[in-house]
Formats: C-alpha cells, sequence, structure tokens
C-alpha cells in the first residue's frame, strides 16, 4: 500500500499544478500554429514542444541541479547543508513548504555571494543532483550568446546584398524601421512610469527589439538584457514575424494613395562580384570603427556573408546555410522553450509584451513607409513607398508583402528585388539598434 | 529610479538610439557608394554577367539534374554494355 501511495505521489497528475496545465496547453496551441497554420513552424515546433517538456512536473528538465534539489526535497542532508551554505536561520522542522521558499527565495536574491552559489552547487552535485536538459542547452546556446551568433552566420551566408548594393539608399529605409524598436522602447518605459507595467529600462529595451522582426537578435538582446523575459521576448517575436502578412497590409494601405502604389522603379543595375566580396568587409570596418558593441551580430553577419560571396569556400557557406543553422535552430529552440515555465510566464508582463511587440512591428512599418514617402518626394530617386515596409527585417517575408501589394495595384510591377534591399538594410539595422542598447544597457 | 527619471533615461536612449542608427547607415551609404565607385574604375569587369550568384536558396534542383544525368548515362552504359 505504501508503495502505491508513494507511485501516486511521484505521479505527474499529483504533482499537475494549474500553470503547468495551463502552458501545457499554451505550447500545444503554439504547435497546432505552427503544424496546422505554418507559422514560423521551424521555430514554433521546437520552442512549443520544449516548452512542453519544460512543464514536466516533477521532471525539472528546465531546472538547474541547486533548484531541482530544493524542488524535489527528498534528501534531509542536503537541504540541511544548503542551509548551512546560505546562513539561513530556518530549520528543516518548519515543514517542506516553507523551507523550500526560503531557500528559493535566497538562492534567486540579491544576496548571494558567487562563493555561496558555488558551494551550493557542490553540495548538490555531490547529493547527486544533476542541471535538467533543457537548462543545459540554455546554458550552452543562449546564456553564452553562441546560438544567435551561429544563426547569424548561417543568415549572412544566405544573404545577397546584391539590391541593397545597386541602391545603396535603400538602407534609409532600413534605418526608419527602427524607430519601432526605440518607441516600444519609450512605450514600455511610459507604461512602467504610469504604474501600468513593471519594466526596468533594460526589460524595455528588450522588448523593443521585437520592432526589429529578428529573431536571433531579439534573442541575443534579451540574453544579455533581460533573460527573464527571453521566453515572452522570443515567442512574441516569431510569431509576429509569422503575422507580418496580416499586420503589415493594412498599414501600408492607409498611408500610401493608389497612385504612389503604381510607382514602377527603374530596373537595378547588375553588381559586380568584386563588390560583393567588398561590401561585408566595408560594413565590418565602419562596425569596428563605430560600433564595437555591434560587432559579435555583425561580424557574424559578415562572415557567413563573405564566406558565401568568395566563392572559394562553397562547402563552408553550404554547410552554414543548411546544416549548421538547422541544427543551431534546434537547440535555440529548445532551450527558448525551456523558458516558457509556468512561474515565469504566466504573469502581466508577458501580455504587456505580446501587446508592446506588436505595437513595435506596427510603428516600424509605418516608419518605413513615411520615409520611402518622404525619399521619393524630396530627392531625385523614385521609390515605390512600399517597398518601405520591407525595412523591418523579416527576411523574406516582409519583401514579398511589398511585392504582392505591389502586384495588386499594378499587376506589372514587380517590387521583390526592389523590396529586398530595404529587407536586408533592416537586418543591419536592427543588429546595429541592438548594439546601440547593449552599449548603453549591458 | 524615480518615474521622471525613468522616462528622461527611455526619451535619451530613443532620440541618440535612433540618431546613432541613421548616422551609421548614412555613413554606410556613402562607404558603399564610394566603393562601388571605386570597384567599378579599377577591379577588371566580371568575365561572367552577374546572373550566377542570384537566386542562390533554389540550388539543389540544379545540382539534381545534373545528378540526373549523370546517374541515368551511368544507367543507360551499362545496360549497353552487357548486350
Amino acid at each position: 500500500m505504501e508503495k502505491l501511495a508513494t507511485l501516486w505521489y511521484g505521479s505527474g497528475i499529483y504533482n499537475l499544478t494549474l500553470g503547468q496545465f495551463v502552458m501545457i496547453f499554451i505550447c500545444l496551441g503554439l504547435l497546432y500554429l505552427a503544424i496546422r497554420k505554418n507559422f514560423e513552424p521551424l521555430l514554433l515546433v521546437p520552442i512549443g514542444f520544449g516548452g512542453l517538456l519544460a512543464n514536466i512536473p516533477e521532471a525539472g528538465l528546465a531546472l538547474n541541479a541547486v533548484e531541482n534539489a530544493i524542488h524535489l526535497y527528498d534528501k534531509p542532508q542536503v537541504i540541511q547543508g544548503l542551509i548551512e551554505a546560505f546562513n539561513l536561520s530556518i530549520n528543516l522542522d518548519a515543514g517542506k513548504e516553507a523551507v523550500q521558499e526560503a531557500l528559493g527565495h535566497f538562492y534567486h536574491g540579491e544576496h548571494i555571494t558567487s562563493a555561496q552559489h558555488l558551494l551550493a552547487s557542490q553540495i548538490v552535485q555531490d547529493g547527486g543532483y544533476s542541471n535538467g536538459m533543457l537548462y543545459n542547452f540554455y546554458s550552452v546556446a543562449i546564456a553564452s550568446g553562441v546560438a544567435p551568433l551561429v544563426i547569424f552566420i548561417g543568415v549572412g551566408a544566405m544573404t545577397d546584398f546584391g539590391p541593397l548594393l545597386a541602391n545603396p539608399r535603400t538602407l534609409f529605409l532600413g534605418a526608419a524601421a527602427q524607430f519601432g524598436i526605440f518607441a516600444t522602447l519609450f512605450g514600455a518605459i511610459l507604461l512602467s512610469s504610469m504604474g501600468l507595467m513593471d519594466f526596468s529600462i533594460q526589460q524595455a529595451a528588450a522588448i523593443g527589439i521585437i520592432g526589429g522582426a529578428d529573431g536571433p537578435t531579439s534573442i541575443y538582446v534579451s540574453s544579455i538584457l533581460a533573460p527573464e523575459l527571453l521566453g515572452a521576448i522570443a515567442v512574441a517575436s516569431y510569431s509576429y514575424m509569422a503575422l507580418v502578412p496580416l499586420i503589415q497590409p493594412p498599414i501600408m494601405r492607409a498611408l500610401t494613395t493608389e497612385e504612389e502604389r503604381k510607382i514602377v522603379m527603374t530596373q537595378l543595375r547588375p553588381v559586380s562580384k568584386t563588390e560583393k566580396i567588398v561590401f561585408p568587409l566595408v560594413l565590418l570596418i565602419l562596425v569596428a570603427l563605430l560600433l564595437p558593441d555591434a560587432s559579435p551580430l555583425l561580424g557574424a553577419f559578415c562572415f557567413g556573408n563573405l564566406m558565401r560571396e568568395c566563392g572559394v569556400v562553397e562547402r563552408l557557406s553550404d554547410t552554414a546555410q543548411n546544416a549548421l543553422i538547422n541544427i543551431t535552430t534546434i537547440f535555440l529552440g529548445l532551450s527558448v522553450g525551456s523558458k516558457l515555465m509556468a512561474e515565469k510566464f504566466l504573469a502581466v508582463e508577458t501580455l504587456g509584451i505580446l501587446a508592446l511587440g506588436m505595437v513595435a512591428f506596427g510603428i516600424g512599418t509605418a516608419a518605413g513607409i513615411l520615409m520611402a514617402r518622404a525619399l521619393n518626394k524630396y530627392t531625385d530617386m523614385t521609390i515605390n513607398p512600399l517597398i518601405g515596409s520591407a525595412g523591418v527585417s523579416a527576411v523574406p517575408m516582409a519583401a514579398r508583402v511589398s511585392n504582392k501589394l505591389g502586384l495588386e495595384s499594378n499587376p506589372h510591377n514587380f517590387l521583390l528585388m526592389h523590396a529586398m534591399g530595404p529587407n536586408v538594410a533592416g537586418v543591419i539595422g536592427s543588429a546595429v539598434a541592438a548594439g546601440v542598447m547593449i552599449k548603453y544597457l549591458g | 529610479m524615480t518615474a521622471a527619471q525613468l522616462l528622461g533615461e527611455g526619451f535619451t536612449l530613443l532620440i541618440s538610439g535612433m540618431g546613432f542608427v541613421f548616422v551609421f547607415l548614412t555613413l554606410l551609404v556613402y562607404a558603399t557608394g564610394f566603393m562601388s565607385k571605386l570597384v567599378m574604375k579599377y577591379a577588371k569587369p566580371d568575365p561572367v554577367p552577374s546572373a550566377a550568384p542570384q537566386a542562390k536558396l533554389t540550388a539543389a534542383p540544379t545540382q539534381d539534374n545534373q545528378l540526373m544525368a549523370v546517374i541515368s548515362a551511368a544507367i543507360h552504359r551499362h545496360r549497353n554494355k552487357d548486350k
């Protein structure tokens, strides 16, 4: 009979909390969107599944060894050791909940010293506890900053700068669209100062980056500035990228006239191979001179692009575009999923992040379009304002949306290649914005 | 940090961040234009018109076609050998 009771107390049903139950449904929802609705499936499938794993009761896959030891609470000598290591005045007789609460509070609090941290890990390791699988993935892939940067190498290897080089002034559109990032940052701060939400300036910056519509950049920035919000930020960022074809067109129609949408742009000039090879080096030199804080992101990006364009390392470029980026995506997705734990994700802040992320997207799109209109009006360049919205990165989805709207107004107007210029400029722009944030707040 | 301070900080970041992004990309526009001019002036023109480097994303089908051609040639030769 006692054996049966042990089995029951160790079962998932007995230990399932309401929060975990809700999170499992949310993760199933993400999987549904990815599989049936084709929402960024390459990322939402690993993220959703990682979230499911992270919320399995008692398995502690997303917890580190110390958290697991405190949560499982099955070895009194380990718990006693932790209490002593933390110099807490609580006694084991105080009961399981009270001790767990006290230990957890101290372990995650600000007063813990690095020596105590180290000691705690040693105690639980000797007690036979280990880090959860997802926790390990997270430390290797995201906490170290590696996965987003490796993905950036792959993105660089997939990017063709030809359209941008043929018409460098489209870089202005990529710059304008970053206004979404900074406006949202300010919006988040405004909400906090009015007492509606409680975001620090670092958190506000990490949320704003959602408006850059660039998954790896958002993850990289929030892993540095606000790791506690990473789950919500990554989910918002990738969901909105999938929603680009729904979010952007109404804004684009509202801000342009039918006449402007019909504008046909001149054929792009051919770009020589040498220019394409030299461009990543020029970009890198400029980053090195002006904003070294953006060099991890843009360095990885330029490296990938150089491998693609130089033409002598086909094999490496091919690996970066396919095998490498795919492997990294799997681990990145699962690691992001590990941040979808109930106690961290189910908060009012998450709703705030989702709402602000949407606003960031909208403002970025609008700023890009308005910039394109201004360029069209006040310079000698003929620009169809529709390509301005492609300045939020979301490569190549945003460029396709510009193309589609252009075709609706004029069936012979193919804007795709023209929109690719601002589109890749947006990637550079959001990486620069990320560098600025890290410089100021990191 | 008080609410007013926080707001001030946010506003500074909004202006200076956006300003920096613009300055950086403006410089990039000029640097790129300058680089393109230099390259066009001094470098030898491409031996092949630049149709090849585009549309790298769909490189797989052409390779498959080549592969298919080689395989079918090999099968053909193999079958003819036994006759």
